[in-house]
């Protein structure tokens, strides 16, 4: 059986998260900053193997705001799993992650929802371990798109839990 | 016509697409992507994916704005809409090309969300530089706090050593090890005032006070000085400043202390002159010009920036002794009286440093100006003996001033050194007045002040207070007030000023 399932990937702009789909789906990296205006959608089959079973991620990258109340509501219908991501080295883009995970479950509140922590690369172990303590609620990965550092185990674990 | 110019130079931008049930492709007018009749949505954009839930709704319109498709290897943005009825028509798909429109958007958010980026990125690193000055700057001030005790002790058996029978040689010893800590104590106080200037805590304390006799003091010392290197001092004091005035003027000494410092140390030959004059008097408010004169090497122009700055010393560091910051505090303290300090100079031939500063006016006071001497001013009776309590627990201080109240012969000294003996000590005794310590290792002074003023018996309310702190900046004096210490006396200290402070307290 086809099995499909749509992922969102929301949060700031310039946080990296249409290169967290380009590291996954194409493994590719470029240090240059493209803004995404609208929505991009890619697709990428995982296989499971513990289930043998196959399943397709539909991701959406969409646009970054400033907050995500004003993201267009008809690019959420139909979503099984959000990716909210935050940029570690920029205060601002966590710094209303409380209020937007709780505005998320409020619209949606059996969908899935993974946070995630990217550029990490740009900060020390020790760095990350002490903002892991200032931010509530948990944080579910943190990653680099630039070294690819936990992104298959990111998206991998979602299709887990999805299927 | 027009039909025919439509026909020819129209842009068509909108494709219409009719679907059935399961995403299936019925009809399409091959606008802007062809050949697609029999072909599922899906397999054109996984976007399509999305719409098969939603294609048996009844009669609902859905709008997805800026939706970027690949179709037939060609890249457009799209605002799609999916139009549904009921069961007995099928969906109807409207693909609008926008791709013109959104590239000009997509221009205008770069630039932005750019600019907002690199915006906060600065902000954050100015931050973090100022977290990195700040702890510099703290660890300073602790660090010269510690060095206090050390030199009280090294101060204070100086001045106790002096009093002793000493051979012309250890008397020369004894001078070098004077000067020696009197030059560290100062060395230490600069340092600590730069630190407090940069994260801001210094701030000046206006009060009224008598500026001739500030400036005859001035004159008293650094007169001597200018001999003692064999250079002529000149002074000129203009007759029409008026005597009592408002400002901090421990600030004023510092910078025209420093100024004199300054000239004395850069000057081998010739003569320093000190002239203040008033500039005006307007608006219950005197500006006063100070200008400090001297004829020693002079600045190259190149070099005249930085000898504000802290930490710099034009000439070769190892001729001249000092810390490299005594100009720096001047300008700092100037800048903070709004004024500002000005150089003249030629290399070779010297200086004038010269600045102008405000300061309020106030009811003249029919005292005349004498120069000022410290002396034990207020005699204390004779054949009384008084109980005084000291509350330290650094060994140098508690000997330092077990010896200088030894010598006086008449204070009895009790000493406790752990801060949870002081209040059963004060209740089984009757001190004269206590002596208290404020950084003790486990507990604050000014905190073991207010269980003293809480206790029951009325002697105890009245029992003086005077801390012994380094930690004298205006939040931490007023903080001691509040806690019902009656003076301060500062860390490192000598014996003249710890007794003259105590026996202002004692009847």
């Amino acid at each position: 059986m086809k099995i499909s399932k749509k992922v969102v990937l929301i949060g700031h702009f310039g946080v990296g998260k249409s290169s967290l789909i380009r590291r996954f789906v194409e493994n590719t990296f470029s240090d240059d900053y493209k803004v995404t205006i609208g929505v991009h959608i890619f697709k990428k089959k995982v296989a499971i193997t513990e289930e043998d079973k196959d399943i397709s991620l539909v991701i959406w990258d969409l646009e970054g705001n400033d907050d995500i109340r004003d993201t267009r509501t008809s690019y959420l219908l139909g979503t099984h799993a959000y990716i909210y991501v935050f940029d570690v080295s920029r205060p601002a883009t966590y710094m209303t992650i409380k209020d937007d995970i709780d505005y998320l479950k409020q619209h949606c509140n059996k969908t899935l929802i993974k946070i995630v922590g990217n550029k990490e690369d740009l900060l020390t172990k020790e760095q990350i371990k002490q903002l892991n303590k200032e931010i509530e609620p948990l944080v579910d990965f943190y990653t680099s798109a630039k070294t690819g550092n936990e992104v298959d185990e990111l998206f991998s674990k979602l299709a887990m839990e999805l299927i | 016509m027009l039909k025919t110019y439509k026909k020819e130079h129209g842009k068509t931008i909108i494709q219409y697409l009719v679907v059935d049930f399961n995403g299936q492709i019925l009809e399409s007018d091959d606008v802007l992507f062809s050949n697609v009749k029999a072909q599922n949505i899906t397999d054109i954009n996984p976007f399509f994916e999305t719409l098969i839930p939603l294609l048996e709704t009844d009669h609902e319109d859905y709008f997805f704005n800026c939706i970027h498709l690949n179709l037939n290897n060609k890249s457009i943005t799209a605002d799609i809409t999916l139009k549904t009825f009921n069961k007995e028509k099928y969906p109807l798909l409207t693909i609008t090309d926008l791709s013109s429109h959104y590239k000009h958007y997509q221009t205008t958010a770069q630039v932005r969300n750019e600019s907002v980026i690199n915006s906060q990125i600065l902000e954050l690193k100015n931050s973090y530089l100022r977290e990195k000055e700040e702890f510099k700057n703290t660890f300073i001030a602790n660090f010269s706090h510690e060095l206090r005790d050390p030199i009280t002790g090294i101060i204070t058996f100086s001045d106790i050593l002096t009093n002793t029978p000493l051979n012309d040689e250890q008397q020369n010893y004894l001078q070098i090890l004077k000067s020696s800590s009197n030059f560290l104590k100062k060395m230490i106080d600069d340092i600590l005032d730069i630190s407090k200037i940069e994260v801001g805590k210094l701030k000046l304390v206006l009060k009224p006070f008598n500026i001739r006799e500030l400036l005859n003091d001035i004159n008293a010392n650094y007169s001597i000085r200018a001999k003692e290197k064999g250079l002529e001092y000149v002074s000129t004091i203009d007759e029409k400043i008026p005597t009592q005035i408002g400002g901090d003027a421990i600030r004023l000494r510092q910078v025209l202390t420093n100024l004199l410092d300054n000239a004395i140390k850069f000057t081998e030959k010739g003569s320093i002159n000190f002239n203040v004059s008033l500039n005006q008097i307007r608006a219950q408010k005197a500006s006063i010009h100070f200008e400090v004169i001297d004829t020693g090497m002079g600045i190259a122009p190149e070099n005249i920036d930085s000898i504000f700055k802290n930490f710099t010393q034009i000439n070769n560091p190892l001729s001249f002794k000092g810390s490299g910051l005594g100009l720096a505090i001047v300008k700092y303290l100037v800048e903070l009286t709004h004024s500002k300090i000005s150089v003249e100079t030629e290399l070779g031939k010297g200086s004038t440093f010269s600045t102008n500063i405000n300061f309020r006016l106030e009811p003249e006071s029919k005292q005349k100006a004498k120069p000022l001497k410290k002396t034990i001013t207020k005699p204390i009776k004779q054949d009384k003996k008084y109980n005084i309590l000291l509350v330290e627990d650094s060994e140098i201080t508690q000997l330092s001033v077990l010896k200088i109240l030894a010598r006086k012969g008449q204070f009895f000294l009790d000493i406790v050194s752990d801060a949870s003996e002081v209040i059963p000590r004060i209740e089984n005794s009757e001190f004269d007045l206590v002596l208290m310590d404020i950084k003790l290792k486990d507990q604050w002074g000014d905190e073991i002040a207010k269980k003293i003023r809480q206790l029951p018996e009325r002697e105890h309310k009245r029992v003086p207070i005077i801390a012994l702190t380094a930690k004298i900046f205006s939040a931490d004096l007023k903080k001691y007030k509040k806690a019902g210490i009656n003076d301060v006396v500062k860390k490192p200290f000598d014996e003249i000023t710890l007794i003259n402070t105590i026996n202002k307290y004692l009847k």
